[in-house]
């Protein structure tokens, strides 16, 4: 019992766990799986990314316009869907150039609204892929 | 006329951390007789295994059956695969394996008796051990890049390597765990909240725990020799100081002392690792396509966990099938609940350690 109110009275000066959020700021970990970035210059468009992400949130869709890249013959574009990725960085470790065409940073996603129209415009992605493959 | 009294508890009651229905029939105060449905967060991961992912991908798949046991789906499909393909890997990756798949297991356990605690009414010991779990969780997102979803394992070696300052950090935060847990059996054993008032309550006998298959720190708490870290090859558990631990009451405070020493052992099992991990690769390239069947068992905080993987030379897959250690539990927790007071139905619940979305899947 005389510990118990040991601990108690101890415990009064003890600093709290949890943090006094948007005053302070949240660390970010340096090594946090987050979001994954693309290097348009030097992605030679092998689509390995593309084959190896499981939840497929990289798609390389045929564009009117598209980058101008001599190894891209043809004429396909990045599409990454932050809100499908797992941040799994299977991509990465399939990409012949990581590091310069496709990279994991620690960023984290950002929450999407209506107008961002997340799944409608993914869903038009898909069903492009479906008809040019 | 009808003596007893039909009680339900659940599908959604302040005592249960997700969704489970018990249907209990009482006469008075006593339970007996109980029925129980567990498929309420039915995904249909399996089916989805054999029809939407390919089996590269499906390591990540059955990583989201489970938040608690995440590692430990995914290291036993992928141990599956490599047993098919014929795949041998790096003694290091071996080793970071069992490094994960034992801080899963303190912080699972760490959970439970936090909610263990809250079901006695002990808040403040509730907090206290949550709070204390951000230290496990702190490295594994260190170790890993997240919290939850590891993604840590894939087929042929783990994804990350161990730098010297994660792992003098892993260090430092499990000196400080074992501190406290040491603090917890304290409270456990002697606090009258936590020990006495668990004394007796929710007993399973060695001869039941025989009879209805009791797996898991269950079956250790009642005094039978059953891990599966004992029974396997795959890793090499026995190098790194694994000792199975056991209680002979069987009651609710012999499974919270039980997870208590299983804590202790994992923190030691982590820090031989750390200081003895053997040089190498942490990945090696494994080609082929599964074919043929594979079975793979380990122990997940709760128990057995059992994976039947069936593939046919393509990259799809024929069968995937997943026996979680709640599931085989559940005639147990049945027996378990007859004879006890409705009362601590709620405490025998917590003390279980119950995972439903492994079960439902």
């Amino acid at each position: 019992m005389f510990s118990s109110f040991a601990k108690a009275f101890t415990n009064l000066f003890k600093t709290p766990q949890t943090i006094d959020y948007p005053l302070t700021p949240i660390e970010q970990e340096k090594e946090h799986r987050g979001l994954i970035e693309y290097g348009q210059e030097a992605c030679i468009y092998c689509l390995k990314c593309e084959k190896a992400c499981p939840p497929g949130a990289i798609l390389f869709v045929p564009v009117e316009n598209p980058p101008e890249n001599e190894k891209n013959k043809k004429g396909l574009k990045y599409h990454y869907n932050p809100y499908l990725c797992i941040y799994c960085s299977e991509c990465v470790r399939a990409c012949p150039k990581p590091d310069e065409a496709l990279w994991q940073s620690n960023k984290k996603s950002l929450p999407a609204t209506k107008e961002d129209r997340v799944n409608e415009s993914w869903f038009e992605l898909e069903r492009l892929k479906k008809q040019t493959d | 006329m009808k003596q007893t009294i039909n009680i339900p508890l659940g599908s959604q009651h302040i005592a249960l951390l997700e969704p489970v229905r018990f249907k209990f029939e009482c006469e008075n105060e006593k339970i007996i007789g109980v029925d129980s449905d567990v498929g309420f967060v039915h995904r249909g991961i399996e089916r989805a295994c054999t029809t939407k992912f390919k089996f590269d991908s499906i390591g990540y798949v059955v990583a989201r059956v489970c938040g608690l046991c995440a590692i430990t789906h995914s290291l036993s499909y992928t141990v599956a695969i490599e047993k098919l393909l014929g795949g041998e890997i790096s003694k290091k990756a071996k080793y970071l394996r069992i490094l994960l798949l034992e801080l899963d297991r303190i912080h699972s356990h760490m959970l439970c008796l936090s909610h263990t605690c809250e079901n006695a009414g002990f808040e403040a010991m509730f907090m206290r051990i949550m709070g204390d779990r951000e230290l496990v969780m702190e490295i594994q997102e260190l170790l890993t890049g997240n919290r939850v979803q590891f993604d840590y394992i894939s087929i042929g070696g783990v994804n990350r390597d161990l730098n010297s300052t994660v792992a003098l950090k892993i260090k430092e935060n499990l000196y400080e765990v074992k501190q406290r847990v040491l603090g917890y059996m304290d409270e456990f054993t002697n606090n009258w909240s936590l020990s006495l008032k668990f004394k007796g309550i929710g007993a399973l006998s060695l001869d039941d725990a025989y009879i209805f298959n009791a797996i898991g720190p269950l079956a250790r708490a009642s005094g039978l020799n059953i891990d599966v870290r004992n029974e396997i090859d795959y890793l090499p558990f026995d190098e790194v100081g694994f000792l199975m631990q056991t209680h002979s009451d069987g009651d609710i405070n012999a499974r919270n002392l039980v997870r208590l020493n299983e804590i202790l052992n994992s923190i030691l099992m982590c820090e031989n690792i750390i200081n003895g991990l053997p040089e190498g690769e942490i990945f090696t390239k494994i080609k082929g396509k599964p074919n043929g069947e594979a079975i793979v068992r380990f122990e997940a905080p709760r128990g057995e966990l059992m994976y039947y993987v069936k593939g046919n030379g393509t990259a799809m897959l024929d069968r995937v099938r997943i026996k979680t250690p709640t599931f085989a539990s559940i005639p147990a927790f049945s027996h378990i609940f007859v004879g006890q007071d409705y009362a601590d139905a709620p405490a025998i619940l917590a003390s279980f350690d119950p995972c439903l979305s492994c079960t439902a899947k």
